[in-house]
């Protein structure tokens, strides 16, 4: 498991990514910038720069945190890390991952209750049609007014 | 509540449509709108990197030309250039109506992917429409790499045919680069701003970052380039923030 064609974001697509375009264009939050981080293959180094993203929201006083996942499977270990320590922070969070019926998460934690579901398939599987499940301004609409709702309750 | 929005950068992305692409003695585009591939070009971005690429070739796919055999789709790339300014600021010049989409085999038949592979019927292999993938009416070059055998499986191989596609991309990229900006077809102008006041919200992008096909490169010279990039695994797979505009300018290039 890793980046399978249906779900990965082509150069094209992160020129013109509709998640930026939802979050930015929206006048009730303030965008501070988009944190990019990597996967590492050893287990220690995914906690520790899956820590250092939460602690750099926690620096820049973040009220709220979009996380995205290109691929799934294995680096959902990087992912339910990262969650878990903006979580432990008391900084909101909501995903958007490619989960359907082929990704479900085999390990969660209680800050993973807010997760949209990328897919777009019929049977909820990785295929190989490119683009087929990328994110849309859809997920990343629901991710908006989700994360909103999050930082309300807090 | 609150103040008023500050803007801190301007980025103006001017769009140049190209209606017709086709055949020709140079890889040129021009302002009106034609764009020409030379067929012969393709030898030359393999030069110096034949210990990984065996073969390149090019085809030019018009919209009703899909129905035809595709080797994996690696990546899309759209063609644009830096005019004023760095990556987030400035004006940057880009196309339209077409795409450079990387593809890639081995000289033994191994489709160049990380996990799961996209060669197949060009038609059905591809969602079209999407922000990642070309519009039901545009027109697409595939840059086709024959890596040598088993180089496409391992990081300098797929990275190589990456730099061979992005030489490619900056001859046109020169070109486009001095059109005369009232010139575009569509002008579009982003700002970062601050929004006092507003919850501060941060987006994080979990990218790949393990070796062949699942790589993240960043701060190219050109937008989505290659040329000067870094890779995240490099970088230890540690955070780097962007702004929002250096984001919309394409300063990622996906590597998987």
């Amino acid at each position: 498991m890793g980046i399978g064609p249906s779900t990965k974001e082509t150069t094209l697509h992160n020129f013109r990514d509709p998640l930026l375009d939802v979050v930015a264009a929206d006048e009730e939050l303030d965008l501070m910038g988009v944190l990019i981080v990597g996967t590492p293959q050893d287990q220690q180094d995914k906690v520790l720069v899956g820590t250092r993203a939460a602690v750099w929201a926690e620096g820049m006083r973040a009220d709220g945190v979009i996380i995205s996942a290109d691929g799934w499977g294995n680096s959902d270990v990087d992912y339910t890390n990262t969650i878990e320590q903006l979580g432990k922070r008391n900084i909101p969070v909501v995903g958007i991952h490619f989960t359907g019926t082929a990704a479900q998460f085999v390990v969660t934690n209680p800050y993973m209750d807010t997760i949209v579901d990328m897919n777009k398939n019929p049977e909820g599987i990785e295929t190989n049609i490119v683009g087929e499940n990328a994110v849309d301004r859809i997920d990343a609409r629901k991710a908006t007014a989700m994360l909103k709702l999050k930082m309300r309750k807090r | 509540m609150g103040e008023e929005t500050k803007e801190l950068r301007r980025l103006v992305i001017k769009a140049y449509h190209v209606r017709e692409v086709q055949w020709g003695s140079e890889n040129e585009v021009t302002e009106n709108g034609i764009l020409t591939v030379d067929k012969e070009s393709s030898g030359r971005y393999k030069r110096g990197k034949e210990e990984y690429i065996s073969d390149i070739s090019f085809r030019i796919i018009r919209p009703e030309e899909r129905d035809q055999y595709t080797n994996t789709i690696m990546d899309i790339i759209p063609i644009s250039a830096k005019v004023l300014g760095d990556i987030g600021d400035g004006i940057t010049h880009t196309l339209t109506g077409v795409y450079v989409i990387l593809t890639g085999v081995d000289t033994v038949g191994k489709q160049t992917h990380e996990f799961g592979s996209s060669e197949g019927n060009l038609l059905e292999q591809m969602k079209y429409g999407k922000a990642g993938t070309p519009g039901e009416n545009d027109a697409m070059i595939t840059f086709d790499v024959t890596l040598q055998e088993g180089m496409g499986q391992i990081r300098a191989g797929v990275t190589a045919a990456h730099r061979a596609c992005d030489e490619f991309v900056q001859e046109f990229r020169e070109q486009l680069r001095k059109f005369h900006g009232d010139k575009c077809t569509e002008r579009h102008e982003f700002y970062d701003v601050v929004r006092p006041g507003k919850k501060k919200v941060l987006i994080i992008k979990q990218v790949a970052g393990q070796g062949a096909m699942y790589d993240m490169h960043l701060f190219a010279k050109e937008p989505s380039g290659v040329e000067g990039s870094r890779s995240i695994i490099d970088m230890g797979n540690m955070p780097v923030l962007v702004t929002p505009n250096e984001y919309r300018d394409g300063i990622l290039r996906s590597m998987q």
